[in-house]
């Protein structure tokens, strides 16, 4: 049996990289970010109240609700970590073209690596994607609801902000630069079934996408980033992000950068989890708004 | 190959075809767990029509729903950006232990038993089956104003949801008011067994409704016809 949501969420780090990335960016969204990993601290922030037996009556039925399959809280984390997993795959490979880059026998390898700004794009889709059927899960709508997704993004607030700010950061601004968002439809154009079978997400998410193969659910992403493209450009524009403000703020807390933004996404892309820490907790508050609800 | 060996190399590959269809096989969904508290969720009243019993927004405020599962529906009431209280429905068929807090409360509203739990939550249980929740958010909400709240749904039609009102005789029998299971009708293809049953209902007189959908009563007398022809 695996761990239910809120053991996760009490595993997830106080102070490492991630947390470190999160709140850097996090100095350019209004409202802040906490970094919640205490379930009983979350569960009397809901519920308004301190009382042990009341906690307790919470976390039981939290845990209860999240062993359910049927409920999709687990399914949702699932989804969060497929995204994670392959992305610290490609970033691992990538760091390693690097290297491999200045050594002059194994040179050739850094040609073989996925980094073209198609395969970013796809990236970046297939995590905007994972945040939608994680939603559809969460909320318990259909499958395939995209209007609802484009109102409830209005809707995120907290964590859920933080993380749609990391999300345009280091996956948008960082690697495609600062007109990402204008580009991102053109280069999803371009997309096939075969830059879809490099990136190990695809393979980890193909079989929770409605629809049936490559086509189809390339479709479901183009349109479930269209929503997203929508919303996100308001996003970009009201908070005034772009590729230098967000090295400027990851600088306050990770400390000074010298190499190329793009190098920068690649690095957080190998050694943070930005999206699945931030995931966790976002399901977990949910679950136990639901929780305290039903005690 | 010893003949025993021939067995145990056959029982061994039996065994790991079973396991094998246990465990990669989609037979998950049949095995217990799937659920709150191993209820069916078609004995859950599905949440969707829950939505429409929310208190209506007043001015300035906003009504954002969140979550809508089996048995669930939540709401966030917002004033502006805040986020003023957390309004619910649940069907305590599925967490019995919630309903015991309300055994020994004596507040009543709309003579539904009400209860106050920690500093920002009240709830109410209708019908004994429905349990309507608010839970003050930011700056948080008094008792008196919660109370309001709660009052503010549509208790009566919330009350009238339970499946056990509904197989009430008072209310017209539809599809959904036969439990699950008894939904359809049994038709047997026997040509005699079917005019026989249908003698009774003749013999009351026209009731083409109660011949479209019958109800369990019906069905249990068609029944019995249908065994006893002399009767």
């Amino acid at each position: 049996m695996s761990a239910t949501v809120l053991e996760r969420l009490e595993r997830l780090p106080r102070r490492n990289l991630t947390v470190l990335a999160l709140r850097g960016v996090s100095t350019l969204v209004p409202g802040g970010w906490q970094n919640q990993t205490s379930p009983e601290a979350l569960i009397s922030d809901v519920l308004g109240s301190d009382d042990l037996d009341l906690v307790q009556q919470v976390r039981a039925r939290a845990d209860e609700l999240s062993r359910a399959r049927h409920e999709g809280y687990r399914r949702a984390l699932s989804l969060y970590d497929a995204v994670n997993r392959s992305q610290k795959a490609a970033g691992g490979l990538r760091v390693l073209a690097n290297v491999a880059g200045a050594l002059p026998l194994v040179k050739r390898l850094a040609v073989l690596t996925p980094a073209s700004q198609t395969l970013q794009a796809v990236d970046l889709s297939l995590k905007v994607a994972a945040e939608m059927l994680a939603f559809t899960q969460v909320n318990g709508l259909p499958g395939d609801s995209f209007a609802a997704f484009g109102d409830s993004l209005r809707e995120y607030s907290g964590e859920a902000r933080v993380r749609m700010a990391a999300l345009v950061c280091f996956d948008a601004l960082l690697p495609l630069g600062d007109n990402a968002l204008h580009r991102l439809d053109g280069l999803l154009g371009q997309v096939g079934s075969r830059e879809l079978h490099q990136l190990p997400s695809y393979a980890g998410m193909a079989s929770l996408l409605p629809g049936r193969g490559d086509a189809a659910h390339l479709s479901f992403v183009r349109r479930g980033v269209d929503q997203w493209l929508g919303w996100a450009d308001g996003f970009v524009g009201d908070l005034g992000l772009s590729g230098q403000r967000a090295v400027r703020a990851l600088e306050t807390t990770i400390g000074p950068w010298h190499g190329g933004m793009e190098q920068l996404a690649t690095f957080l892309d190998a050694f943070t989890d930005t999206y699945s820490h931030t995931g966790v907790q976002a399901v977990a508050r949910r679950l136990v708004e639901r929780a305290a609800a039903e005690i | 190959m010893s003949r025993s060996l021939r067995w145990g190399i056959g029982l061994l590959l039996i065994a790991g075809l079973l396991l094998g269809a246990f465990f990669f096989l989609p037979f998950r969904s049949w095995l217990p767990g799937g659920t709150v508290a191993n209820i069916a969720t078609r004995e859950v009243v599905n949440g969707t029509l829950f939505n429409r019993l929310f208190p209506k927004p007043q001015t300035g405020e906003q009504l954002v729903f969140t979550q809508e599962k089996r048995g669930f529906s939540q709401a966030r009431l917002k004033q502006g950006a805040e986020v003023r209280a957390l309004l619910s429905i649940s069907d305590v068929a599925s967490s019995p232990a919630s309903r015991n807090k309300f055994i020994h409360s004596d507040e009543r509203l709309q003579s539904w038993p009400l209860v106050d739990q920690g500093s920002q939550a009240s709830a109410l249980l209708v019908a004994d089956r429905f349990q309507v929740k608010v839970i003050g958010q930011g700056s948080g909400l008094d008792v008196q104003q919660r109370h309001e709240l709660l009052g503010a749904f549509d208790l009566s039609a919330l009350a009238a949801l339970n499946p056990a009102a509904l197989q009430a005789p008072a209310i017209p029998s539809g599809r959904g008011a036969l439990p699950p299971g008894n939904q359809a009708p049994l038709r047997l293809p026997l040509p005699g067994l079917q005019r026989q049953a249908s003698q009774p209902s003749k013999a009351r007189g026209p009731q083409p409704a109660a011949n479209r959908k019958p109800s369990l009563f019906n069905r249990f007398n068609r029944a019995n016809a249908a065994l006893e022809p002399a009767a």
